[in-house]
Order: structure tokens, then C-alpha cells, then sequence
């Protein structure tokens, strides 16, 4: 009865504390909106940034970020928070159509997934776990039906089939899907007019020059310098200060 | 001097016989000997004509003797001289010792022309040595170019000399270097990794450069040479006359040693030996004239593209209600800047609601030049009577014909029915307007209101361990069925097995029945219970039904069994005390607990009896 009351009374705490948190999350958020609507954009895209760094992280949070980004002319961090909240909600038509307004008003390379990319990109990461680990739990449940009841063999037999080939085709979904995103490794340029150099010192000879909001592939680390890759074409090295690096979702 | 004597010595080795040719060995010693015996002291140049900024290796060689000093070169107009440094060799032949002393520098003219450098004087032991003089000539790189003579030099194409502000055009620069150059690999490498670098052009904007997959071999003059290409787009920004250049750098070329000294160290020349050459590279800078996009006959709707393009437009559905979307896409193809392109305003669409359209670029070539740009965009009717979807104009400037041109898609027929009073469309728009009335077209959709779903920054599931653990958790369900349907399906196909295990499970009970009918001191139905068990243990033993089992069965099977006499006592002891119960039950609760140990020991034994 006592352990009862312990993990009645740790869950009841747990619930409140987590309701509490969600208030002050809302209430920062409608704070950071109220800059906004006052047309405070960078005050806003502060208070938003502040906000996604205390730990919790929501689409919305991302869009509204990069919209103050936006509006304030950093379009390169805009650029980067539409990329986060697309992580977060990939089939939102107000984020794709900001993303490719965004994308329409920089000029510089981008990084325009694959068309395959793009199908996998209709799901988050978790959601195509979650869509293979319900397939794999249903499959493996069918199974153990039938060794409980192996007079429903015939009846059952489609569903386990189907079930099975779900799970695999799922399964390879979420693998292509994981490892490609672990592959890549985006940035986006955040200075206007960043200087792309041949080697990670100051004193390296300019390869090229980038523009606010130019997309790019990481290829390497070094120090305070990234080494990038603009359209695969043009490889050079960028101060670390000057992009953005996207985390994987 | 040096070909005299190699052709003297070979008319002197040519004379057959043992004694000539000891003879001629003589000689040659006696000529080094002569030789080491006095100083010297020369001047050469590696090459005697070389391109304007180009170097060439002066080496000043002192033999059998020591200089005071390093000699210096006097100052030679528009010649630039820097020491590299001295290289002493110390020599024992025949146990006569020697040395030789080279100072080597690097000469560099800045314009064409003859020099004459003249005779260096070195005081060696305290005598004045002095070289012969020498003439380096100097040639602009194009002549050197031109008559294959040049090691590398920077060619750039541009294709026309005139061009309107807007448009693209692809200008090359090619890279060629004469065969032989030992380090050409690292050369092209290094002249791809420039891309946009390659390239300076004032007043331009330069779109996208491009390699060439693979070097090409070719013929200038009497040279031959391979050359890389790198391609770029470039668009003139302002109007005028605009230069376009190319980089300027100095190349450290290796070629293979064309005079290669023996080396102690490698007397078979099985290492390869490089003399390096620094050529200077630069190509000739081309003007193109810029020139503005006329102003009259300019359509409304000109939005700045300028190419030669070709319209098509679809959309679908076209059988709607009020309110449904309909995905209007419009495809812009042909040849210019297709990234700069942006899609006119169209004003006969006032009866739609426009969103945000989307555009996807794909192109065909490497510079991104000839493809296509679609539009897509979603729009929704607002009143139910409109017919058709207006027509769909764009203008742009052909710099071919030098004309504006205006493409026009007509009117697509379109069925717009009444809108359900429930039914919402949810198109791919913001559900609350923005505060600032701009067109959905012009501005980027407005903030959300609510924060949505709120999740903790973390590793997605999949990385998460104790997501991993939670998935083994059906595995182990499953093997947990297998291992159960397989124990059944052998019990079922097994029914000594199964009765064994049913013997078992009756005799731990029985065992139990005992120990509680012996508390209540009932006699009977502790001697009934306990007969009942020896019955089931033994028939399961025997493979006999257990109603079969009397006393009897110890001497009709267990002793032809081959059963212990210990065991065969117990279980007759038993069967008799059961007989014996019968007639003369036990009152007391201790005798009755008494025989539970014996109980107990006798169907242990008799269940190590083999079946």
C-alpha cells in the first residue's frame, strides 16, 4: 500500500511538473509572438531562440523563428530554424511554402533534396520508427497467435504475410532514411558575403564567396572551420561563426 | 665543349683491342687528373629564352678551389635575380681530393627583351676566376604560345563580344600544359579547385562554374599539349565596356633533368629526377560590351528574364467547389537564367486565392543554363461563377532577336461548383491571415498562434536504448510460444511422458493430503490416500493401469526388475501397513506423521526405477 501511494503521489508530482512547464513554455511563446505581431522582429527571433534553447522544442517554435529571422534580414538563420522545424513536421504547407519563399528570396547554392529524398522526407525520422516498430510488434504478435492457436493458420496466414512484408519494407525505409541523414550534414551560411577560403587559416587565399542563406554540405571540421562543399562543385573552408550547422532529426 | 669531348673519347674507345682501350682509360684519368689540378670557374643558364615571368636556374660552378664569398650578380634592368643558395660536393679520386662549389640563382625578366649577363668574377685562393657571359632572352607569353614553346599557358574563351544586360552567357578557361610535365595531375587538380576563382569579371555575375569530366590532348605549334576546361555562366550587371580576366599565377612545373649528373646514391638512375620551372600563367583579358534592355515595346508584366523560353501550363483538378484547391502548374523551359526567373504577377486572377507558389529548377547542363523552371502553385476560386482559369502571360528579352516577346497560355476551362456549408478546404496556407494585408504572393505565411506539440530536445527514438529493449520484448514473447507449443505438441505425441508428469504432479498433492489427514488423525483416508499413490507411482513405472497394482506386483515385477531389496521392502512394508489399517486403524497423529518419511523415500525409489 505504502510502495502505492510512493508511485501514486511521484506520478501525480510528475504530471504537475510537466503541466507546469508547458504553461511556461506557452506563456514565453505568446510573449515572443507579442513582439512579433509588434513588429519587433528581432526581439522576437531573441525570445524564440531563448526559448528553443531552454530544452523543449516544438515546429511551431522553429516556423515562428524563422520567420522573425526573416523578417529581422537573416534570412541564413531562417533559413536554418525552417530547416529544424521541418525535422519536426515535414508535411506542414505554411513551413514548405516559407521554406521555398525563403529559398526563392537567397541567392547562393541550396541543397534541393533527391526526389527519393523528398518521399522519405514526408515522414520524421520517428515516425518512420514508429510506423516500422508497429508493423514489427503486430507481425511478431500474429506469430505468437499462431503458436497459441494453430488452428487459425489458414485464416491468419494473408495477415502474417503482409504483416512480415511490411515490417521489411518499413524497416529498410527507416534504414535508408536514418543513414542517409546520418550521411549528410547541411549547413546554412548565416553572414552576408562570407568568405570561402582554400585552407582553414585566415591567411588562406579566398576559393569563393557565399552568400546569406547559401545551403551547403559539410565535409569536414576543423577548429573554428568548417570544410564545405557548395553545389558539390566548390570546396572550401568557412569560419564556423559564419554557418550554421543543422543537427540530424 | 662538353660534346666535343664525349665525341673525341668515342673515337678514341672505338679501336678494338685490350691495350687501346687500357690506352684510352689512361688517357681519360690523366684528362680528370688534369683537370682537378686547377680551378675553374663557369657559368650556365638551364635555358637560354624563356616567357616574361617566367625563371630561369643560373648556376655558377667553381671547381678545385675555394671562393672568398659568395660572387654576385650586378643589377640588370627589368631582370629580377634571387640567390637560392650554394651546393658543395667534396670529391676523392684516386686519393686526390677536390671540391665543387655551385651557387645557384634564380632569374626573372619582367619584359621581353635580350640581357646579357655579364662575365662574374670569384676571388678563389686569392686569385680573380672569371665566368664566360651569357644572353637570356625574354618572349611574351603569347608568342611563346604560339610557337609551342611556352610549358603552360591560360587560354580564355569568351564567345561574344557583345551581350545585354541579364543575359548569360558561358565563357572558358582552358589550362594547357605541354606533355612531360611530371606534376600535371597536381596541376589540373589545383586549376579545378579554382572554379569560380579561375574567373575575374568586373560588372558580372557569375552564376555556376563546371568542369570538364576529362583532359584533352591537342597541337599548338610544333607543341603538343593537354588541356582542362573550366566552365562558367556569367551574366553582365551594369552596362559599358567589361573586362573579363582570367587568374594570374606562377606554376611550379617538374620536368624530367634533361642533363642529369651520375649520383653516388643512385649510380643506375632508378629514381627519377625533376628540375622545377616556374612558369608564369595569365590569360588575355577580353572586353565585352554590355548593353542595357531597350526601353520601349518593354511589356507590363517584363520581369527582368532574358533568354529564349518556352511557356506550358496545367492544372488539375478542374471540376471543383468554392473554396477546393486547384494546382496550377507552369512550366518556364529554353535557355538562360533559369534560377532568376520569377513568376509575373497575374492580375486576372482576382476571382482566386493565391498561396505561395513553389518553383523546382532542373536543368540539363552542367551550368544550369538550358532546362526548365516550374511553378506550382496552388490557388482556390472564390465565387462559384467562374468558368475558366485566366490565361497565363510571360514576357521576356530575346537576345537573338533583340525583341521582346510575350508567351500566352490560353484560358483553361474550369467547373466550380457551390461550396458545402461544412466542408472546408485545407489547402496549404496559414490558418489565421497575416496582420500586415500583403499579398500571400509577396510575403512569407505569418507565425502560428500555438506552440503545437512540445518535445524535449533528444536523440531520435531509434537511438534511444530503451526504445532498442522495449522491441526485444516481443522477440522474447515469441521464442517464450515456441518453446511452449513445442513442450505440448511432446507431451501430446508422448503419453508416458504425459503420465509421468500427471504421477508426479498427483504425488506431490497426495503427499500433501497426507500430511494434512494425519493432522486430523483420520486413519482411513490417510491409508486410502497413501495406497492410491503407491498404485499411481508403481502403474507408472510399470506401464500398468493403477487398479491393476496390489501387493502382488512387488514379486511379479519389480524383483524380476532387477529393483533394489531396500526399495522392494519399503513399498511392501507399505502395502502392508496399509492392509493392516483395514482392520486396526492408527488413532495418534505421531504414528500417522511417522509415515510420511518412509513414504516419501519409497516413491523416490520407485520413481528412479527405470521405465
Amino acid at each position: 500500500m505504502k510502495r502505492f501511494c510512493f508511485f501514486l503521489f511521484a506520478a501525480i508530482f510528475s504530471l504537475s511538473v510537466g503541466a507546469r512547464a508547458a504553461q511556461d513554455f506557452s506563456a514565453a511563446f505568446d510573449a515572443a509572438n507579442k513582439f512579433y505581431d509588434q513588429g519587433k522582429f528581432s526581439e522576437a527571433a531573441a525570445a524564440y531562440e531563448k526559448l528553443a534553447q531552454s530544452g523543449a522544442v516544438s515546429a511551431a517554435l522553429y516556423f515562428n523563428l524563422g520567420n522573425a529571422c526573416y523578417k529581422s534580414g537573416a534570412s541564413g538563420r531562417a533559413l536554418a530554424a525552417y530547416r529544424q522545424a521541418e525535422n519536426l513536421a515535414p508535411r506542414d504547407p505554411d513551413l514548405r511554402a516559407n521554406l521555398q519563399f525563403v529559398r526563392n528570396q537567397v541567392s547562393g547554392p541550396t541543397l534541393p533534396p533527391h526526389r527519393w529524398q523528398r518521399w522519405f522526407n514526408r515522414l520524421t525520422l520517428n515516425e518512420w520508427t514508429a510506423l516500422a516498430a508497429l508493423a514489427f510488434w503486430l507481425w511478431l504478435l500474429l506469430l505468437i497467435v499462431l503458436q497459441w492457436r494453430p488452428a487459425w493458420r489458414p485464416s491468419l496466414r494473408g495477415f502474417v504475410f503482409s504483416s512480415g512484408l511490411a515490417t521489411l519494407a518499413l524497416g529498410v525505409c527507416l534504414a535508408t532514411d536514418f543513414l542517409s541523414l546520418r550521411a549528410s550534414r547541411p549547413a546554412v551560411v548565416v553572414a552576408h558575403d562570407a568568405v570561402v577560403r582554400s585552407g582553414p587559416l585566415e591567411e588562406s587565399p579566398t576559393a569563393f564567396k557565399l552568400q546569406d542563406g547559401a545551403e551547403v554540405s559539410v565535409l569536414d571540421e576543423k577548429d573554428q572551420w568548417l570544410q564545405v562543399t557548395a553545389g558539390g562543385q566548390r570546396v572550401g573552408w568557412i569560419r564556423r561563426d559564419q554557418a550554421q550547422l543543422l543537427p540530424p532529426s | 665543349m662538353r660534346n666535343s669531348r664525349l665525341k673525341l673519347k668515342n673515337d678514341g674507345c672505338s679501336r678494338p683491342g685490350w691495350a687501346r682501350l687500357a690506352a684510352c682509360f689512361s688517357l681519360a684519368l690523366l684528362a680528370v687528373a688534369g683537370r682537378l689540378s686547377a680551378a675553374s670557374f663557369t657559368a650556365t643558364l638551364d635555358r637560354d629564352t624563356i616567357q616574361v615571368g617566367e625563371s630561369a636556374t643560373l648556376s655558377l660552378r667553381l671547381e678545385g678551389g675555394t671562393a672568398t664569398g659568395t660572387p654576385g650578380l650586378p643589377a640588370i634592368p627589368n631582370l629580377n635575380v634571387a640567390y637560392a643558395g650554394p651546393m658543395h660536393v667534396d670529391m676523392n679520386i684516386n686519393g686526390q681530393r677536390s671540391s665543387i662549389d655551385t651557387y645557384t640563382f634564380s632569374v626573372t625578366p619582367t619584359q621581353p627583351g635580350e640581357y646579357a649577363i655579364p662575365a662574374l668574377r670569384a676571388n678563389v685562393d686569392g686569385k680573380i676566376l672569371t665566368s664566360q657571359p651569357l644572353q637570356l632572352k625574354a618572349v611574351k607569353a603569347s608568342a611563346a604560345a604560339e610557337g609551342g614553346e611556352q610549358l603552360a599557358f591560360l587560354r580564355l574563351i569568351v564567345p561574344k563580344s557583345e551581350a545585354f544586360v541579364g543575359e548569360v552567357i558561358e565563357v572558358q578557361a582552358q589550362l594547357y600544359l605541354r606533355e612531360g610535365v611530371a606534376n600535371a595531375q597536381q596541376v589540373f587538380q589545383w586549376f579545378e579547385n579554382l572554379g569560380s576563382g579561375a574567373f575575374k569579371a568586373e560588372g558580372f555575375s557569375l552564376l555556376k562554374t563546371a568542369q570538364s569530366q576529362q583532359l584533352q590532348r591537342t597541337q599548338v605549334g610544333n607543341g603538343i599539349y593537354v588541356f582542362a576546361t573550366l566552365s562558367a555562366s556569367l551574366s553582365p550587371v551594369k552596362t559599358g565596356p567589361l573586362t573579363i580576366d582570367s587568374v594570374n599565377a606562377t606554376l611550379p612545373l617538374q620536368l624530367p633533368a634533361t642533363n642529369r649528373r651520375r649520383d653516388a646514391f643512385d649510380p643506375f638512375g632508378m629514381f627519377a629526377q625533376y628540375e622545377q620551372r616556374n612558369t608564369a600563367i595569365a590569360a588575355e583579358a577580353r572586353t565585352l560590351i554590355a548593353q542595357p534592355l531597350p526601353r520601349e515595346n518593354a511589356p507590363a508584366d517584363f520581369t527582368g528574364a532574358v533568354g529564349n523560353y518556352s511557356l506550358t501550363v496545367t492544372a488539375g483538378p478542374t471540376n471543383v467547389a468554392v473554396g477546393d484547391p486547384v494546382t496550377v502548374k507552369i512550366q518556364i523551359s529554353g535557355r538562360g537564367s533559369l534560377d532568376a526567373l520569377t513568376l509575373p504577377a497575374q492580375t486576372a486572377w482576382q476571382n482566386f486565392k493565391a498561396y505561395p507558389p513553389t518553383a523546382k529548377v532542373e536543368t540539363t547542363d552542367p551550368l544550369g543554363l538550358q532546362g526548365s523552371k516550374t511553378f506550382e502553385e496552388v490557388v482556390t476560386p472564390a465565387t462559384a461563377d467562374l468558368k475558366a482559369l485566366p490565361p497565363v502571360s510571360f514576357s521576356f528579352f530575346d537576345p537573338e532577336q533583340k525583341t521582346y516577346r510575350t508567351l500566352t497560355q490560353p484560358a483553361l476551362t474550369l467547373v466550380v461548383r457551390p461550396s458545402s456549408p461544412v466542408a472546408q478546404p485545407v489547402v496549404a496556407g496559414s490558418t489565421r491571415a497575416a496582420p500586415d494585408s500583403q499579398p500571400q504572393t509577396q510575403d512569407i505565411i505569418y507565425i502560428k498562434q500555438h506552440p503545437g506539440a512540445v518535445a524535449p530536445l533528444g536523440p531520435p527514438l531509434v537511438g534511444q536504448p530503451w526504445f532498442l529493449a522495449v522491441q526485444g520484448a516481443p522477440v522474447l514473447a515469441l521464442l517464450a510460444s515456441v518453446v511452449w507449443r513445442r513442450r505440448s505438441e511432446s507431451l501430446a505425441n508422448n503419453p508416458r511422458l504425459r503420465r509421468q508428469r500427471q504421477v508426479a504432479q498427483t504425488v506431490r498433492a497426495g503427499l500433501d493430503d497426507l500430511r494434512k489427514f494425519a493432522g486430523e488423525k483420520n486413519s482411513d483416508k490417510f491409508f486410502a490416500t497413501l495406497f492410491r499413490l503407491l498404485q499411481e507411482q508403481l502403474g507408472e513405472r510399470l506401464d500398468l493401469p493403477a487398479t491393476a497394482i496390489t501387493e502382488a506386483v512387488v514379486e511379479e515385477h519389480l524383483q524380476p526388475r532387477g529393483v533394489p531389496e531396500p526399495t522392494t521392502a519399503a513399498v511392501r512394508e507399505l502395502f502392508q501397513a496399509c492392509n493392516l489399517a483395514r482392520y486396526a486403524p492408527i488413532k495418534s497423529s505421531q504414528e500417522l506423521a511417522a509415515f510420511i518419511p518412509k513414504v516419501t523415500d519409497a516413491l523416490r525409489q520407485l520413481q528412479e526405477i527405470p521405465a
